[in-house]
């Protein structure tokens, strides 16, 4: 997109506007991913701001010759993800007299009037960590396997086996609304 | 169902999970984008607090070295035209050259 690329080179020559213009266009699905992955929308909210500033002050080395959206997509899942390990650490430290699972404050899930769409919510919120982050960016945020593996820094080869695993365990748990998944 | 097709439905159905921020979050998040990239570096504001200092610092160096300057002048100027010519005993001492 030629009026991207303007804008970059505006926002590396310090042109905050021109920055400005670049967060109005990508907030929303950086939002979107943050959400995802962190599933709470104060952290997400926060981490989407902290990707935009670390991607201005690194402005500077971007290549005009790539589109903005996959390198800032990237310093999101990239943040998110170390949002995640903190939060093991933390856990492991606090230690968890409550429920296993690490779900979330189901109050920042937006409201889903779709009851299917809920039982796949809950059946991807259940799926081991890098499973779940994986299928969410591949079935939710419609990221395909190179996009992601470029986002979380694993291999192409890793995203496809997090994604075969987790779609054998959500074919399970949603065999009632999808078949038995015998094939 | 093949596995593709399964991933298929099953991101047709999950649509409505993407996530749908409140409509304030997105102005929030551009208003503190621009609020922290606007917010001066630490050396920025290092530099802001020093350069007054400096510049002042400068002014006291030449007002002292012009003041300096100016009574050593005074003071090499009175001592020239202060020689004073002695006569004793018929012959003439001139001091203060």
């Amino acid at each position: 997109m030629g009026s991207e690329r303007e804008l970059v080179e505006r926002a590396q020559a310090g042109d905050t506007g021109a920055f400005d213009v670049l967060v109005s266009f990508y907030a929303k699905r950086v939002l979107s991913i943050a959400w995802g992955i962190v599933r709470s929308a104060s952290d997400a909210e926060e981490l989407a701001q902290e990707a935009f500033v670390k991607a201005y002050q690194s402005i500077g080395r971007f290549r005009l010759d790539e589109p903005f959206g996959p390198w800032i997509f990237r310093i999101t899942t990239n943040l998110a993800l170390d949002v995640l390990k903190h939060r093991k650490r933390v856990k492991h430290e606090e230690i968890t007299e409550r429920e296993p699972a690490p779900r979330r404050d189901r109050a920042d899930l937006p409201a889903i009037t779709n009851e299917i769409a809920r039982r796949i919510g809950g059946a991807i919120d259940e799926l081991p960590e890098m499973q779940r982050v994986v299928a969410q960016l591949h079935l939710i945020e419609e990221f395909e396997h190179r996009e992601i593996a470029a986002m979380t820094g694993l291999s192409e080869g890793t995203v496809r086996s997090h994604l075969s695993l987790a779609r054998g365990k959500l074919r399970e748990k949603l065999a009632d609304l999808y078949g038995d998944g015998d094939d | 169902m093949t596995d593709e097709e399964f991933f298929s439905r099953v991101r047709n159905d999950a649509a409505p999970l993407r996530y749908e921020p409140d409509p304030f979050a997105l102005a929030r998040i551009r208003a503190g984008v621009r609020e922290r990239i606007l917010r001066p570096t630490v050396p920025q504001l290092l530099a802001r607090w020093f350069r007054p200092i400096t510049a002042t610092l400068a002014i006291i160096a030449l007002a002292a070295g012009i003041g300096v300057a100016t009574i050593d002048n005074n003071d090499n100027g009175s001592m020239g035209d202060a020689s004073v010519e002695i006569v004793m005993a018929g012959d003439s001492y001139s001091v203060g050259q």
